[in-house]
């Protein structure tokens, strides 16, 4: 197990270099004069030299490099193009709650959702409520988010129009303002998690421990409960960091449609600015939760499956 | 025709006659195929036929980007098929030359992707030691971002740069190499695993045996084996591809005004989908085609080409 934890970490931190070295060659490789942007018309050159100093550009690219790693170490993200001397952890932090709020919500509703719905399509295999699911996943799976949202705004309008119960479409704070973001960011993910569970189910419902099981006289019921259901969920903690992808991904159009002010909001905000450290800051922040979230998927799987463990 | 997957010894590749039959046999991917086609076909000579078959006062409408006045956010009608925008401009037309932006980064994307992915993975694959090494650990590299994080970092921080040099086509072609970015690692890795397995066979070691050069060995033996594998990849890719170009588009990172783009006319749309659905449900309607199509066809080519799939 600790070979396996070891290996794991050494990857880590190839994955980690790679995240932050092709986050800082994208801003090192920027065009155009970030200081010279920043001063306006004004001729200042030692403020210019300050700021050139400040924001480390006066340094060879393998130091601003090292600098940059450093800075990010002592969880220090850069500093505003926009707003001299504002670090972007100050423009980003009020996004950081919202958004994890949001994908976490997206990440338990996914799982919930898409392991009942693999579960059912599985029990009942090649019948038509078997099909019906899985068409629904299908679909669920290959339409874009963007393509579902005004379809989900046109349901919740006519249910507005004739009076009936509807939810809002825009901003967060309120848990009712959640529903309709969670379920379009889950979407993709509930279909991609269910065609996984079904096909999970299906093999384990195969394995001769199973014939051995109900050859003993289990019945079905709990079969399917102790030995099934334990052995096929397994397979499914690898996927949380694929999925945690997506939804990082999906994060940027949900929250841009609903005007939800977490952290993909905001980098586009700054996209406009050409506040180009905040989209970068964004990007880092976003790709190191998913490399979290595969780390913490890998080490549970090494725990959970003696057959890893025991390698 | 009566040549079926089982009578075939495993892992050899059904002869080339049959993988089209296959195709036709399998009928959403057939049926895809012809949707693809005609897409192309719509998407290239679509605006001038539409604009011949539209009465003359309306000869103007042929680009996308003329602005009627008198029909903003109008319906369909005989001047304007599926009505036009909030800026007056004829949707079908848009629509049109925005499933051509779309076929048009998907074009550059793969054309990238078979290049970098396909040639890179079979150097990879053949060579071994530290040529491999190079290039998988670039591979794994681009790995480490998620989906379509590095693509947006990138369109972002070089978005303006291309607009204000190249215009229009510049920020496409942005688009499309941030995109191949995120496609071609997976490609490589893909042609790497299927080159190592057919290097060791026979028929490669007979013809460097025979005195071959290593470019022969990859391009006359090697790419001929893989070439299946490389255009079903890069078929299935577009899929993605499509979605990730409205994605940026839509966030005001790819395609910008006045050009269209199936992504930014939803996102322009989707505020008003109460008084006019029909600007939304279009362009989402096409873009779901487009995906839903390039998925199966791409399914029904490796269907088709691997007897193990099937």
């Amino acid at each position: 197990m600790w070979n396996t934890i070891s290996r794991r970490i050494l990857s880590l931190v190839f994955v980690l270099f790679s995240v932050t070295f092709l986050t800082f060659v994208v801003s090192y490789l920027a065009p155009g004069d970030p200081i010279l942007n920043m001063m306006g018309g004004r001729q200042d050159p030692v403020r210019y030299a300050f700021l050139r100093h400040l924001y480390g550009l006066d340094k060879p690219w393998v130091l601003q490099y090292l600098t940059y790693v450093g800075n990010l170490a002592r969880g220090n993200l850069g500093y505003s193009f926009k707003y001299p001397e504002r670090p972007v952890w100050e423009l980003i932090a009020t996004g950081v709650p919202v958004s994890l709020q949001l994908g976490l919500l997206a990440l338990v509703f996914s799982i919930s959702v898409g392991v009942l719905a693999g579960v059912l399509a599985a029990l009942w295999q090649n019948t038509w409520r078997d099909t019906a699911i899985m068409s629904v996943m299908l679909a669920l799976y290959s339409v874009p988010s963007f393509v579902i949202i005004p379809l989900a705004w046109a349901i919740d309008l006519a249910l507005y129009r004739a009076g009936l119960p509807s939810l809002p479409v825009a901003g967060w704070g309120k848990p009712e303002q959640a529903i309709l973001p969670v379920f379009v960011l889950a979407a993709a993910n509930v279909g991609f998690i269910a065609r996984l569970m079904r096909n999970s189910m299906l093999q384990v419902m195969r394995e001769d421990f199973i014939r051995t099981a109900r050859a003993k006289g289990l019945p079905w019921r709990i079969t399917i409960r102790r030995h099934v259901l334990r052995n096929a969920l397994l397979p499914l903690l690898t996927v949380l960091g694929p999925a945690t992808a997506f939804l990082v991904t999906g994060a940027f159009v949900v929250e841009n449609l609903f005007a939800i002010p977490g952290v993909g909001y905001l980098a586009v905000q700054s996209i406009g600015q050409r506040d180009y450290p905040v989209i970068q800051a964004t990007t880092l922040l976003l790709a190191l939760a998913v490399v979290i979230m595969n780390l913490l998927t890998d080490l549970a799987y090494t725990i959970a499956d003696p057959r890893v463990r025991a390698e | 025709m009566n040549l079926r997957a089982a009578d075939l010894p495993s892992g050899q590749t059904p002869h080339l006659n049959a993988w089209w039959l296959h195709l036709l046999r399998n009928r959403p991917a057939a049926i895809s195929a012809v949707f693809v086609l005609l897409a192309l076909f719509l998407a290239l000579a679509g605006p001038p036929i539409y604009q011949r078959l539209l009465p003359d006062s309306q000869q103007r409408i042929r680009d996308g980007v003329y602005q009627n006045y008198d029909s903003i956010n109008a319906g369909p009608s005989a001047d304007h098929w599926l009505g036009a925008d909030y800026l007056g401009r004829d949707t079908l037309t848009r629509l049109l030359v925005a499933v051509r932006v779309s076929l048009l980064v998907a074009l550059v994307v793969e054309s990238l992707n078979i290049v970098l992915g396909g040639v890179l993975g079979l150097l990879a694959g053949y060579f071994g030691g530290w040529i491999d090494m190079l290039i998988s650990r670039a591979a794994d590299m681009l790995f480490a971002f998620p989906g379509l994080l590095l693509a947006i970092l990138i369109s972002a921080v070089f978005g303006s740069a291309a607009r204000e040099y190249y215009g229009g086509m510049g920020r496409l072609l942005l688009v499309a190499g941030a995109l191949s970015l995120v496609s071609w690692p997976l490609m490589a890795r893909l042609v790497r695993g299927e080159t190592l397995s057919i290097k060791s066979r026979d028929f490669v070691t007979a013809s460097q045996g025979l005195g071959a050069s290593d470019f022969q060995v990859i391009f006359k033996h090697l790419l001929p084996n893989v070439a299946w594998l490389i255009a079903v990849a890069a078929t299935l890719d577009v899929a993605g591809v499509i979605v990730n170009e409205a994605t940026l588009s839509l966030l005001g990172l790819g395609i910008e005004e006045p050009g269209a783009s199936l992504g930014l006319m939803i996102f322009r749309a989707a505020g008003k989908i109460e008084s006019y659905p029909l600007q939304v449900f279009l362009p989402a309607l096409a873009i779901t085609a487009l995906v839903l199509a390039f998925s199966f066809l791409g399914d029904g080519l490796r269907d088709a080409f691997d007897p193990r799939s099937r």
